[in-house]
Protein backbone atom coordinates (compact mmCIF):
# COMPACT_ATOMS: atom_id res chain seq x y z
CA UNK A 1 0.00 0.00 0.00
CA UNK A 2 1.22 3.30 -0.86
CA UNK A 3 2.37 5.79 1.27
CA UNK A 4 2.33 8.39 -1.60
CA UNK A 5 -0.35 10.62 0.34
CA UNK A 6 2.00 12.51 2.93
CA UNK A 7 5.32 12.42 1.04
CA UNK A 8 3.49 14.39 -2.30
CA UNK A 9 1.90 17.01 0.00
CA UNK A 10 2.02 20.51 -2.13
CA UNK A 11 -0.09 23.71 -0.89
CA UNK A 12 -2.95 22.87 -2.78
CA UNK A 13 -4.52 19.62 -1.68
CA UNK A 14 -5.28 18.54 2.07
CA UNK A 15 -4.99 15.41 3.77
CA UNK A 16 -8.21 14.61 5.77
CA UNK A 17 -8.55 11.10 7.94
CA UNK A 18 -11.84 9.69 7.55
CA UNK A 19 -12.33 7.24 9.99
CA UNK A 20 -11.79 5.45 12.51
CA UNK A 21 -14.86 6.42 13.79
CA UNK A 22 -16.29 8.02 10.89
CA UNK A 23 -19.80 6.78 10.76
CA UNK A 24 -19.66 4.96 7.44
CA UNK A 25 -16.42 3.08 8.06
CA UNK A 26 -17.94 0.35 10.14
CA UNK A 27 -15.86 -1.03 12.44
CA UNK A 28 -12.08 1.06 13.05
CA UNK A 29 -10.99 1.80 9.63
CA UNK A 30 -8.80 5.15 9.07
CA UNK A 31 -8.87 6.39 4.95
CA UNK A 32 -6.83 9.06 4.64
CA UNK A 33 -7.65 11.21 1.59
CA UNK A 34 -5.61 13.45 -0.15
CA UNK A 35 -8.44 15.98 -1.41
CA UNK A 36 -8.18 19.01 -3.90
CA UNK A 37 -11.10 20.66 -3.37
CA UNK A 38 -13.83 18.17 -2.79
CA UNK A 39 -12.10 15.87 -5.13
CA UNK A 40 -10.03 13.10 -3.99
CA UNK A 41 -6.42 12.64 -5.46
CA UNK A 42 -5.50 9.81 -3.65
CA UNK A 43 -6.20 7.46 -0.66
CA UNK A 44 -4.80 5.22 1.28
CA UNK A 45 -5.95 2.47 4.01
CA UNK A 46 -4.25 2.79 7.00
CA UNK A 47 -5.69 -0.87 8.25
CA UNK A 48 -4.48 -2.82 11.60
CA UNK A 49 -6.78 -1.23 13.86
CA UNK A 50 -8.47 -4.51 14.83
CA UNK A 51 -5.61 -7.09 14.60
CA UNK A 52 -5.86 -9.65 16.94
CA UNK A 53 -3.02 -12.30 15.38
CA UNK A 54 -5.92 -15.01 15.00
CA UNK A 55 -3.36 -16.83 13.31
CA UNK A 56 -0.82 -16.98 16.17
CA UNK A 57 -3.68 -17.65 18.50
CA UNK A 58 -4.06 -21.20 16.45
CA UNK A 59 -0.85 -22.07 16.80
CA UNK A 60 -1.28 -22.09 20.48
CA UNK A 61 -4.70 -23.38 21.25
CA UNK A 62 -5.92 -27.41 20.18
CA UNK A 63 -7.79 -27.59 17.05
CA UNK A 64 -10.93 -27.83 18.90
CA UNK A 65 -10.46 -24.93 20.77
CA UNK A 66 -9.88 -23.02 17.88
CA UNK A 67 -13.45 -23.28 16.20
CA UNK A 68 -14.81 -20.37 18.22
CA UNK A 69 -12.29 -17.80 17.47
CA UNK A 70 -13.04 -18.46 13.41
CA UNK A 71 -16.20 -17.03 14.62
CA UNK A 72 -14.39 -14.04 15.20
CA UNK A 73 -12.66 -13.57 11.89
CA UNK A 74 -15.65 -12.04 10.14
CA UNK A 75 -18.33 -11.58 12.79
CA UNK A 76 -21.13 -10.98 10.05
CA UNK A 77 -20.17 -14.17 8.27
CA UNK A 78 -19.43 -16.77 11.32
CA UNK A 79 -20.64 -19.25 9.71
CA UNK A 80 -18.47 -19.22 7.08
CA UNK A 81 -15.41 -19.46 9.28
CA UNK A 82 -16.70 -22.12 11.06
CA UNK A 83 -17.51 -23.98 8.29
CA UNK A 84 -13.59 -23.68 6.28
CA UNK A 85 -11.64 -24.43 9.39
CA UNK A 86 -13.66 -27.25 10.22
CA UNK A 87 -13.38 -28.29 6.54
CA UNK A 88 -9.55 -28.20 6.47
CA UNK A 89 -9.25 -29.97 9.89
CA UNK A 90 -11.47 -32.57 8.27
CA UNK A 91 -9.58 -33.14 5.44
CA UNK A 92 -6.60 -33.72 7.36
CA UNK A 93 -8.50 -35.75 9.68
CA UNK A 94 -10.11 -38.08 6.64
CA UNK A 95 -13.55 -37.25 8.61
CA UNK A 96 -16.63 -38.08 6.67
CA UNK A 97 -19.45 -35.81 7.17
CA UNK A 98 -22.97 -37.55 7.40
CA UNK A 99 -25.34 -36.38 4.79
CA UNK A 100 -27.69 -35.01 7.40
CA UNK A 101 -24.75 -32.63 8.98
CA UNK A 102 -23.99 -31.63 5.45
CA UNK A 103 -27.17 -30.48 4.70
CA UNK A 104 -27.72 -28.20 8.06
CA UNK A 105 -24.19 -26.73 7.36
CA UNK A 106 -25.35 -25.45 4.38
CA UNK A 107 -28.85 -24.00 5.63
CA UNK A 108 -26.76 -22.32 8.13
CA UNK A 109 -24.65 -20.75 5.92
CA UNK A 110 -27.19 -19.45 3.59
CA UNK A 111 -29.13 -18.26 6.23
CA UNK A 112 -25.92 -16.23 7.38
CA UNK A 113 -25.55 -15.00 4.16
CA UNK A 114 -29.09 -13.33 4.08
CA UNK A 115 -27.92 -11.93 7.44
CA UNK A 116 -25.19 -10.68 6.04
CA UNK A 117 -26.39 -8.69 2.85
CA UNK A 118 -29.47 -7.01 5.09
CA UNK A 119 -27.03 -5.73 7.14
CA UNK A 120 -24.72 -4.72 3.84
CA UNK A 121 -27.68 -3.11 1.83
CA UNK A 122 -29.30 -1.71 5.23
CA UNK A 123 -25.63 0.25 6.19
CA UNK A 124 -24.92 1.05 2.69
CA UNK A 125 -28.25 3.02 2.47
CA UNK A 126 -27.31 4.70 5.88
CA UNK A 127 -24.16 5.56 4.75
CA UNK A 128 -25.96 7.23 1.71
CA UNK A 129 -28.29 9.19 4.02
CA UNK A 130 -31.57 6.72 4.23
CA UNK A 131 -32.21 5.60 7.76
CA UNK A 132 -35.25 3.74 7.19
CA UNK A 133 -34.41 1.03 4.76
CA UNK A 134 -31.95 -0.11 7.37
CA UNK A 135 -34.12 -0.56 10.13
CA UNK A 136 -36.73 -2.99 7.87
CA UNK A 137 -33.34 -4.71 7.22
CA UNK A 138 -32.25 -5.04 10.91
CA UNK A 139 -36.03 -6.02 11.44
CA UNK A 140 -35.89 -9.06 9.14
CA UNK A 141 -32.64 -9.87 10.51
CA UNK A 142 -33.59 -10.11 13.77
CA UNK A 143 -35.94 -12.95 12.41
CA UNK A 144 -33.17 -14.92 11.49
CA UNK A 145 -31.39 -14.37 14.19
CA UNK A 146 -34.45 -15.54 16.70
CA UNK A 147 -34.00 -18.82 14.31
CA UNK A 148 -29.96 -18.87 15.05
CA UNK A 149 -30.47 -19.15 18.33
CA UNK A 150 -32.63 -22.23 17.91
CA UNK A 151 -29.94 -24.11 15.65
CA UNK A 152 -27.08 -23.21 16.91
CA UNK A 153 -27.51 -21.21 20.19
CA UNK A 154 -25.70 -18.13 19.99
CA UNK A 155 -27.28 -15.03 17.81
CA UNK A 156 -24.03 -13.51 16.17
CA UNK A 157 -20.33 -15.90 17.18
CA UNK A 158 -22.16 -19.06 16.11
CA UNK A 159 -19.37 -21.63 16.70
CA UNK A 160 -21.98 -24.19 15.57
CA UNK A 161 -19.43 -26.52 13.25
CA UNK A 162 -17.58 -29.22 14.76
CA UNK A 163 -15.25 -31.68 13.08
CA UNK A 164 -17.65 -34.14 11.54
CA UNK A 165 -20.91 -32.50 11.99
CA UNK A 166 -22.72 -29.70 13.98
CA UNK A 167 -23.04 -29.48 17.32
CA UNK A 168 -26.70 -29.31 17.78
CA UNK A 169 -29.47 -31.33 15.79
CA UNK A 170 -32.61 -29.30 15.17
CA UNK A 171 -35.26 -29.04 17.72
CA UNK A 172 -38.72 -30.19 16.91
CA UNK A 173 -40.60 -28.17 14.63
CA UNK A 174 -37.73 -25.91 13.26
CA UNK A 175 -37.81 -26.93 10.30
CA UNK A 176 -41.31 -25.75 9.53
CA UNK A 177 -39.76 -22.55 11.21
CA UNK A 178 -37.62 -21.61 8.34
CA UNK A 179 -39.65 -22.59 5.80
CA UNK A 180 -42.58 -19.91 7.06
CA UNK A 181 -39.65 -17.52 6.99
CA UNK A 182 -38.70 -17.94 3.71
CA UNK A 183 -42.19 -17.64 2.54
CA UNK A 184 -42.18 -14.02 4.62
CA UNK A 185 -38.85 -13.14 3.20
CA UNK A 186 -40.04 -13.53 -0.84
CA UNK A 187 -42.46 -10.77 0.30
CA UNK A 188 -40.15 -9.13 2.32
CA UNK A 189 -37.65 -8.14 -0.28
CA UNK A 190 -39.93 -6.70 -2.96
CA UNK A 191 -41.04 -4.38 -0.14
CA UNK A 192 -37.52 -3.12 0.49
CA UNK A 193 -36.71 -2.54 -3.16
CA UNK A 194 -40.27 -0.52 -3.21
CA UNK A 195 -38.57 1.49 -0.34
CA UNK A 196 -35.15 1.55 -1.74
CA UNK A 197 -33.93 0.05 -4.89
CA UNK A 198 -36.07 1.87 -7.08
CA UNK A 199 -35.43 5.04 -5.02
CA UNK A 200 -34.42 7.52 -8.30
CA UNK A 201 -31.51 9.72 -5.70
CA UNK A 202 -30.86 6.67 -4.66
CA UNK A 203 -29.87 4.85 -7.50
CA UNK A 204 -28.53 8.31 -8.49
CA UNK A 205 -25.87 7.99 -6.21
CA UNK A 206 -24.49 5.08 -7.07
CA UNK A 207 -24.70 5.08 -10.86
CA UNK A 208 -21.18 4.62 -12.21
CA UNK A 209 -19.53 5.65 -9.02
CA UNK A 210 -16.61 3.73 -7.97
CA UNK A 211 -16.30 1.45 -11.11
CA UNK A 212 -13.94 -1.42 -10.86
CA UNK A 213 -13.50 -3.21 -14.45
CA UNK A 214 -12.94 -6.70 -15.06
CA UNK A 215 -9.34 -7.18 -15.18
CA UNK A 216 -8.78 -4.98 -12.10
CA UNK A 217 -11.20 -6.81 -9.69
CA UNK A 218 -9.08 -10.50 -10.92
CA UNK A 219 -5.78 -8.93 -10.45
CA UNK A 220 -6.63 -7.32 -7.19
CA UNK A 221 -8.02 -10.61 -6.00
CA UNK A 222 -11.05 -9.63 -5.15
CA UNK A 223 -14.41 -11.68 -4.25
CA UNK A 224 -17.52 -12.47 -3.62
CA UNK A 225 -20.27 -10.15 -5.09
CA UNK A 226 -17.55 -7.20 -5.48
CA UNK A 227 -15.90 -9.49 -8.11
CA UNK A 228 -19.35 -10.81 -9.57
CA UNK A 229 -20.77 -7.31 -9.48
CA UNK A 230 -17.53 -6.55 -12.33
CA UNK A 231 -18.56 -9.24 -14.51
CA UNK A 232 -16.78 -12.11 -13.21
CA UNK A 233 -18.64 -15.28 -13.67
CA UNK A 234 -16.89 -16.89 -10.25
CA UNK A 235 -18.70 -18.71 -7.31
CA UNK A 236 -16.45 -21.27 -5.17
CA UNK A 237 -19.79 -23.01 -4.20
CA UNK A 238 -20.02 -23.60 -8.19
CA UNK A 239 -16.58 -24.03 -9.37
CA UNK A 240 -14.77 -25.71 -6.94
CA UNK A 241 -17.73 -27.67 -5.28
CA UNK A 242 -17.96 -28.54 -1.81
CA UNK A 243 -20.35 -29.70 1.19
CA UNK A 244 -23.42 -30.84 -0.51
CA UNK A 245 -23.75 -28.05 -2.92
CA UNK A 246 -23.60 -29.82 -6.46
CA UNK A 247 -27.20 -31.07 -4.74
CA UNK A 248 -28.70 -28.07 -5.42
CA UNK A 249 -29.77 -25.72 -7.96
CA UNK A 250 -28.74 -22.08 -7.73
CA UNK A 251 -28.01 -19.11 -10.15
CA UNK A 252 -24.48 -17.12 -9.35
CA UNK A 253 -25.53 -13.63 -10.00
CA UNK A 254 -23.36 -11.76 -12.11
CA UNK A 255 -23.54 -7.70 -12.71
CA UNK A 256 -23.63 -6.15 -16.30
CA UNK A 257 -27.26 -6.44 -17.16
CA UNK A 258 -28.24 -3.60 -14.08
CA UNK A 259 -28.67 -0.23 -14.94
CA UNK A 260 -25.41 1.57 -15.13
CA UNK A 261 -22.26 0.23 -16.32
CA UNK A 262 -20.58 -3.03 -15.19
CA UNK A 263 -18.66 -3.20 -12.03
CA UNK A 264 -20.47 0.26 -10.21
CA UNK A 265 -21.49 0.81 -6.89
CA UNK A 266 -25.44 -0.08 -8.20
CA UNK A 267 -23.83 -3.44 -9.75
CA UNK A 268 -22.45 -4.61 -6.21
CA UNK A 269 -26.08 -3.64 -4.59
CA UNK A 270 -27.94 -5.37 -6.67
CA UNK A 271 -25.74 -8.25 -6.59
CA UNK A 272 -26.36 -8.73 -3.08
CA UNK A 273 -29.83 -8.06 -3.21
CA UNK A 274 -30.17 -10.81 -5.87
CA UNK A 275 -27.87 -13.02 -3.73
CA UNK A 276 -30.25 -12.79 -1.34
CA UNK A 277 -32.64 -14.66 -3.28
CA UNK A 278 -30.64 -17.54 -4.55
CA UNK A 279 -30.14 -18.19 -0.90
CA UNK A 280 -33.28 -18.37 -0.01
CA UNK A 281 -33.69 -20.75 -3.00
CA UNK A 282 -30.86 -22.77 -1.34
CA UNK A 283 -31.75 -22.85 1.91
CA UNK A 284 -35.32 -24.26 0.88
CA UNK A 285 -34.13 -26.74 -1.58
CA UNK A 286 -32.21 -27.65 1.64
CA UNK A 287 -34.84 -27.51 4.27
CA UNK A 288 -37.42 -30.03 1.87
CA UNK A 289 -34.71 -32.48 1.19
CA UNK A 290 -33.03 -32.76 4.65
CA UNK A 291 -32.37 -36.52 5.28
CA UNK A 292 -32.69 -38.24 8.57
CA UNK A 293 -29.57 -39.61 10.31
CA UNK A 294 -26.71 -38.47 12.51
CA UNK A 295 -25.50 -35.25 12.72
CA UNK A 296 -21.98 -35.97 14.16
CA UNK A 297 -19.61 -38.34 13.12
CA UNK A 298 -17.61 -39.99 15.38
CA UNK A 299 -14.22 -38.24 15.68
CA UNK A 300 -11.91 -37.90 18.92
CA UNK A 301 -12.21 -35.61 21.47
CA UNK A 302 -9.05 -33.98 20.85
CA UNK A 303 -7.86 -35.34 17.68
CA UNK A 304 -4.55 -35.09 16.65
CA UNK A 305 -4.17 -34.93 12.57
CA UNK A 306 -1.21 -36.66 10.94
CA UNK A 307 1.20 -34.56 9.60
CA UNK A 308 0.20 -32.75 6.81
CA UNK A 309 -0.85 -29.33 4.98
CA UNK A 310 -4.37 -28.68 3.38
CA UNK A 311 -6.01 -25.88 2.04
CA UNK A 312 -9.94 -25.77 1.87
CA UNK A 313 -11.93 -22.57 0.48
CA UNK A 314 -15.97 -21.60 0.71
CA UNK A 315 -17.58 -18.90 -0.82
CA UNK A 316 -17.93 -16.37 2.34
CA UNK A 317 -20.39 -13.33 2.20
CA UNK A 318 -17.71 -11.78 1.02
CA UNK A 319 -15.81 -13.87 -0.84
CA UNK A 320 -13.56 -16.45 -0.90
CA UNK A 321 -12.28 -17.23 2.14
CA UNK A 322 -9.40 -19.99 2.31
CA UNK A 323 -7.77 -21.95 5.40
CA UNK A 324 -3.90 -22.87 4.53
CA UNK A 325 -3.18 -25.20 7.34
CA UNK A 326 0.18 -27.16 8.36
CA UNK A 327 0.04 -30.00 11.22
CA UNK A 328 3.31 -31.13 12.58
CA UNK A 329 1.71 -34.09 14.24
CA UNK A 330 1.04 -32.61 17.43
CA UNK A 331 -2.80 -31.26 19.20
CA UNK A 332 -2.07 -28.22 17.63
CA UNK A 333 -1.66 -26.42 13.87
CA UNK A 334 1.89 -25.75 13.23
CA UNK A 335 0.93 -22.65 10.97
CA UNK A 336 -2.53 -20.98 9.88
CA UNK A 337 -3.03 -18.80 7.31
CA UNK A 338 -6.41 -17.00 6.74
CA UNK A 339 -7.14 -15.80 3.51
CA UNK A 340 -9.85 -13.23 3.62
CA UNK A 341 -11.36 -11.23 0.61
CA UNK A 342 -12.13 -7.83 3.01
CA UNK A 343 -8.67 -6.95 2.56
CA UNK A 344 -8.32 -7.46 -1.19
CA UNK A 345 -11.16 -5.39 -1.13
CA UNK A 346 -9.46 -2.59 0.99
CA UNK A 347 -6.54 -2.68 -0.97
CA UNK A 348 -8.13 -1.64 -4.75
CA UNK A 349 -9.17 1.85 -2.97
CA UNK A 350 -6.02 2.91 -3.56
CA UNK A 351 -6.29 2.16 -7.64
CA UNK A 352 -10.13 2.90 -7.78
CA UNK A 353 -10.48 6.10 -5.03
CA UNK A 354 -8.55 8.94 -6.83
CA UNK A 355 -11.27 10.89 -9.04
CA UNK A 356 -14.14 10.44 -6.54
CA UNK A 357 -15.81 13.23 -4.63
CA UNK A 358 -15.84 12.28 -0.74
CA UNK A 359 -19.43 11.54 -0.78
CA UNK A 360 -19.02 9.28 -3.58
CA UNK A 361 -16.25 7.86 -1.48
CA UNK A 362 -18.99 6.69 1.12
CA UNK A 363 -21.05 4.92 -1.41
CA UNK A 364 -18.17 2.82 -2.58
CA UNK A 365 -16.96 2.00 0.49
CA UNK A 366 -20.13 0.86 1.41
CA UNK A 367 -20.67 -0.90 -1.51
CA UNK A 368 -17.81 -2.99 -1.24
CA UNK A 369 -19.05 -4.22 1.93
CA UNK A 370 -15.73 -4.54 3.99
CA UNK A 371 -15.87 -5.46 7.76
CA UNK A 372 -13.14 -4.40 9.83
CA UNK A 373 -11.96 -7.34 11.67
CA UNK A 374 -11.72 -9.96 8.80
CA UNK A 375 -9.21 -7.40 6.88
CA UNK A 376 -6.67 -7.28 9.73
CA UNK A 377 -7.86 -11.11 11.23
CA UNK B 1 -33.28 16.73 -23.78
CA UNK B 2 -35.69 18.99 -22.00
CA UNK B 3 -38.16 15.90 -22.05
CA UNK B 4 -35.46 13.97 -20.15
CA UNK B 5 -34.83 16.26 -17.16
CA UNK B 6 -38.58 16.70 -16.47
CA UNK B 7 -39.02 13.30 -17.11
CA UNK B 8 -35.93 12.56 -14.03
CA UNK B 9 -37.82 15.19 -11.73
CA UNK B 10 -41.18 12.93 -12.06
CA UNK B 11 -38.65 9.60 -11.59
CA UNK B 12 -37.61 11.10 -8.17
CA UNK B 13 -40.81 12.35 -6.63
CA UNK B 14 -42.55 9.02 -7.80
CA UNK B 15 -40.05 6.74 -6.15
CA UNK B 16 -39.98 8.93 -3.25
CA UNK B 17 -43.94 8.17 -2.76
CA UNK B 18 -43.08 5.03 -3.55
CA UNK B 19 -41.11 4.47 -0.78
CA UNK B 20 -43.05 6.46 1.56
CA UNK B 21 -46.23 4.85 1.08
CA UNK B 22 -43.73 1.59 2.02
CA UNK B 23 -43.58 3.42 5.43
CA UNK B 24 -46.96 4.95 6.07
CA UNK B 25 -48.37 1.17 5.69
CA UNK B 26 -46.39 0.14 8.46
CA UNK B 27 -47.81 2.87 10.66
CA UNK B 28 -51.00 1.13 10.82
CA UNK B 29 -49.73 -2.08 11.46
CA UNK B 30 -49.00 -3.68 14.76
CA UNK B 31 -45.65 -2.27 16.23
CA UNK B 32 -42.90 -5.01 16.62
CA UNK B 33 -40.86 -2.84 18.98
CA UNK B 34 -40.64 -4.78 22.65
CA UNK B 35 -40.87 -2.34 25.57
CA UNK B 36 -37.66 -4.36 27.31
CA UNK B 37 -37.16 -4.47 30.21
CA UNK B 38 -40.25 -3.44 31.95
CA UNK B 39 -43.26 -4.22 29.53
CA UNK B 40 -42.88 -7.73 28.62
CA UNK B 41 -44.65 -10.22 30.01
CA UNK B 42 -42.19 -12.27 31.56
CA UNK B 43 -38.26 -12.05 32.40
CA UNK B 44 -36.24 -12.52 29.19
CA UNK B 45 -34.26 -15.80 30.21
CA UNK B 46 -37.60 -17.58 30.59
CA UNK B 47 -38.49 -16.54 26.88
CA UNK B 48 -35.64 -17.69 25.27
CA UNK B 49 -35.09 -21.30 23.80
CA UNK B 50 -33.14 -24.01 25.33
CA UNK B 51 -30.56 -24.03 23.07
CA UNK B 52 -29.31 -20.14 24.22
CA UNK B 53 -26.14 -20.48 25.45
CA UNK B 54 -25.72 -17.91 28.04
CA UNK B 55 -23.60 -18.22 31.61
CA UNK B 56 -22.48 -20.87 32.52
CA UNK B 57 -23.65 -22.81 35.57
CA UNK B 58 -22.87 -26.21 37.59
CA UNK B 59 -24.81 -28.89 39.39
CA UNK B 60 -21.74 -29.52 41.94
CA UNK B 61 -23.93 -32.64 43.16
CA UNK B 62 -23.38 -34.50 39.71
CA UNK B 63 -19.66 -33.16 38.77
CA UNK B 64 -17.26 -36.36 38.84
CA UNK B 65 -14.18 -34.21 39.00
CA UNK B 66 -12.95 -35.59 35.77
CA UNK B 67 -12.01 -32.11 34.64
CA UNK B 68 -12.74 -32.37 30.72
CA UNK B 69 -14.14 -29.12 31.20
CA UNK B 70 -10.77 -27.69 32.34
CA UNK B 71 -8.91 -29.08 29.80
CA UNK B 72 -11.13 -28.34 26.94
CA UNK B 73 -11.61 -24.42 27.56
CA UNK B 74 -9.39 -22.50 25.24
CA UNK B 75 -9.17 -19.49 27.56
CA UNK B 76 -8.84 -20.99 31.36
CA UNK B 77 -11.67 -19.61 32.44
CA UNK B 78 -12.76 -23.12 34.45
CA UNK B 79 -11.03 -23.70 37.82
CA UNK B 80 -11.19 -26.86 39.64
CA UNK B 81 -9.22 -28.51 42.46
CA UNK B 82 -10.06 -31.88 43.91
CA UNK B 83 -8.67 -33.38 46.93
CA UNK B 84 -8.26 -37.71 47.34
CA UNK B 85 -8.96 -38.94 50.82
CA UNK B 86 -5.90 -40.95 51.50
CA UNK B 87 -8.01 -43.25 53.64
CA UNK B 88 -11.12 -44.44 52.02
CA UNK B 89 -9.65 -43.34 48.37
CA UNK B 90 -12.16 -41.27 47.63
CA UNK B 91 -11.82 -38.01 45.52
CA UNK B 92 -13.69 -34.83 46.58
CA UNK B 93 -14.54 -31.31 44.71
CA UNK B 94 -12.84 -28.82 46.75
CA UNK B 95 -12.72 -25.42 44.48
CA UNK B 96 -14.72 -25.05 41.00
CA UNK B 97 -14.65 -21.17 39.91
CA UNK B 98 -15.75 -20.08 36.50
CA UNK B 99 -15.02 -16.58 35.61
CA UNK B 100 -17.75 -15.49 33.75
CA UNK B 101 -15.85 -12.30 32.51
CA UNK B 102 -13.61 -14.35 30.96
CA UNK B 103 -15.90 -16.74 29.35
CA UNK B 104 -16.58 -16.58 25.88
CA UNK B 105 -19.74 -18.98 26.10
CA UNK B 106 -18.29 -20.96 23.22
CA UNK B 107 -20.31 -24.28 24.63
CA UNK B 108 -17.22 -26.50 24.10
CA UNK B 109 -17.05 -27.37 27.86
CA UNK B 110 -21.17 -28.61 28.30
CA UNK B 111 -20.51 -31.47 25.13
CA UNK B 112 -17.34 -32.91 26.81
CA UNK B 113 -19.52 -33.24 30.34
CA UNK B 114 -20.03 -36.69 30.55
CA UNK B 115 -23.17 -36.44 32.87
CA UNK B 116 -24.30 -32.31 31.99
CA UNK B 117 -23.42 -31.33 35.37
CA UNK B 118 -21.95 -28.52 33.12
CA UNK B 119 -24.05 -26.45 31.36
CA UNK B 120 -25.54 -23.29 29.77
CA UNK B 121 -28.51 -21.32 31.77
CA UNK B 122 -30.64 -18.70 29.88
CA UNK B 123 -29.11 -16.18 31.83
CA UNK B 124 -27.43 -13.53 29.96
CA UNK B 125 -26.82 -10.38 31.84
CA UNK B 126 -24.12 -10.54 34.29
CA UNK B 127 -24.17 -6.46 35.43
CA UNK B 128 -21.59 -5.66 38.45
CA UNK B 129 -20.46 -3.11 40.05
CA UNK B 130 -16.59 -4.97 40.28
CA UNK B 131 -15.40 -7.59 38.00
CA UNK B 132 -13.96 -9.69 40.89
CA UNK B 133 -18.10 -10.71 41.62
CA UNK B 134 -18.19 -12.00 37.93
CA UNK B 135 -15.92 -14.96 39.61
CA UNK B 136 -18.74 -17.67 40.36
CA UNK B 137 -17.66 -19.77 43.04
CA UNK B 138 -19.76 -23.59 43.26
CA UNK B 139 -18.32 -24.43 45.98
CA UNK B 140 -17.50 -22.41 48.82
CA UNK B 141 -13.97 -22.84 50.62
CA UNK B 142 -13.65 -25.07 53.14
CA UNK B 143 -16.43 -27.67 51.66
CA UNK B 144 -15.97 -31.00 50.20
CA UNK B 145 -18.18 -32.52 47.81
CA UNK B 146 -17.96 -36.26 46.99
CA UNK B 147 -17.19 -36.74 43.61
CA UNK B 148 -20.25 -38.14 41.73
CA UNK B 149 -19.97 -42.11 40.09
CA UNK B 150 -21.62 -42.56 37.15
CA UNK B 151 -22.77 -46.45 37.72
CA UNK B 152 -23.55 -48.69 34.89
CA UNK B 153 -27.06 -49.84 35.88
CA UNK B 154 -28.13 -46.25 36.20
CA UNK B 155 -27.92 -44.24 33.53
CA UNK B 156 -26.39 -40.41 34.13
CA UNK B 157 -29.13 -37.84 34.99
CA UNK B 158 -27.83 -35.87 32.26
CA UNK B 159 -29.53 -32.61 30.70
CA UNK B 160 -33.34 -32.39 30.59
CA UNK B 161 -34.17 -31.63 27.41
CA UNK B 162 -36.16 -28.78 25.64
CA UNK B 163 -36.89 -27.15 28.88
CA UNK B 164 -36.47 -23.73 30.27
CA UNK B 165 -33.58 -24.16 32.55
CA UNK B 166 -32.57 -21.83 35.28
CA UNK B 167 -29.84 -23.77 38.43
CA UNK B 168 -28.25 -20.31 38.27
CA UNK B 169 -30.89 -17.70 39.26
CA UNK B 170 -30.87 -18.75 42.84
CA UNK B 171 -26.66 -18.65 42.90
CA UNK B 172 -27.06 -15.06 41.12
CA UNK B 173 -29.42 -13.77 43.55
CA UNK B 174 -26.71 -14.13 46.63
CA UNK B 175 -23.46 -13.57 44.65
CA UNK B 176 -20.48 -15.47 46.96
CA UNK B 177 -18.43 -12.57 49.16
CA UNK B 178 -14.88 -13.30 47.49
CA UNK B 179 -11.47 -12.15 48.30
CA UNK B 180 -8.99 -10.62 46.04
CA UNK B 181 -6.52 -13.06 46.92
CA UNK B 182 -8.32 -15.91 46.05
CA UNK B 183 -8.62 -14.77 42.49
CA UNK B 184 -5.39 -13.64 42.71
CA UNK B 185 -4.59 -17.51 43.57
CA UNK B 186 -6.26 -18.21 40.67
CA UNK B 187 -4.73 -16.00 38.13
CA UNK B 188 -1.44 -17.79 39.16
CA UNK B 189 -2.46 -21.40 38.76
CA UNK B 190 -3.23 -19.88 34.88
CA UNK B 191 0.18 -18.34 34.48
CA UNK B 192 2.08 -21.58 36.05
CA UNK B 193 -0.12 -24.20 34.09
CA UNK B 194 -0.59 -22.02 30.85
CA UNK B 195 -1.43 -23.40 27.52
CA UNK B 196 0.22 -20.97 26.01
CA UNK B 197 3.90 -22.10 25.47
CA UNK B 198 6.39 -20.22 22.90
CA UNK B 199 6.83 -22.41 19.91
Amino acid sequence: MSRMAVETLDNESTIVNMGPQHPSTHGVINLRLQLKGEVIEAVDPNVGFLHRSIEKIAELTQYTGFIPYTDRIDYLGAMFGNMGYCMAVEKLLGVEVPRRAQYMRVIACELNRIINHLIACGTMSMDLGAFTPFLHGIREREKVNDMMEKICGARLNYNYMRFGGVSLDYMPGLDKEILAFLDRFERFLPEFNRLITGNEIFVQRLLHVGVIPKETAIHYGLGGPNLRASGVDFDVRRDYPYSVYPEFSFDVVTGGHYPGECGDSYARYMVRIDEMRQSARLVRQAVEGLPEGEYLAKVARNPVPPKGEVYSKVESVRGEMGFYLVSDGTDKPYRLKVRTSSFCAMSVMPEIGPGLMVADMTAFFGSLDVVAPEVDR
Amino acid sequence: MLKQYFKNIKNASTSIFEGLAVTLSYMVRKPITIQYPDRIEKPLPEMLPPTFRGILEVDTGICTVCMACMKRCPLDTIYIESERDPETRKNYLTRFDIDVARCMVCGLCTEVCPTGAIRHSTEFDAVTSDVINLVMRYVQPGDKIPAYKVSKEEEPPGVPQNEPYCRLKKQWDAPAPLQPDEVRGAVRWKKQTSKQEGR
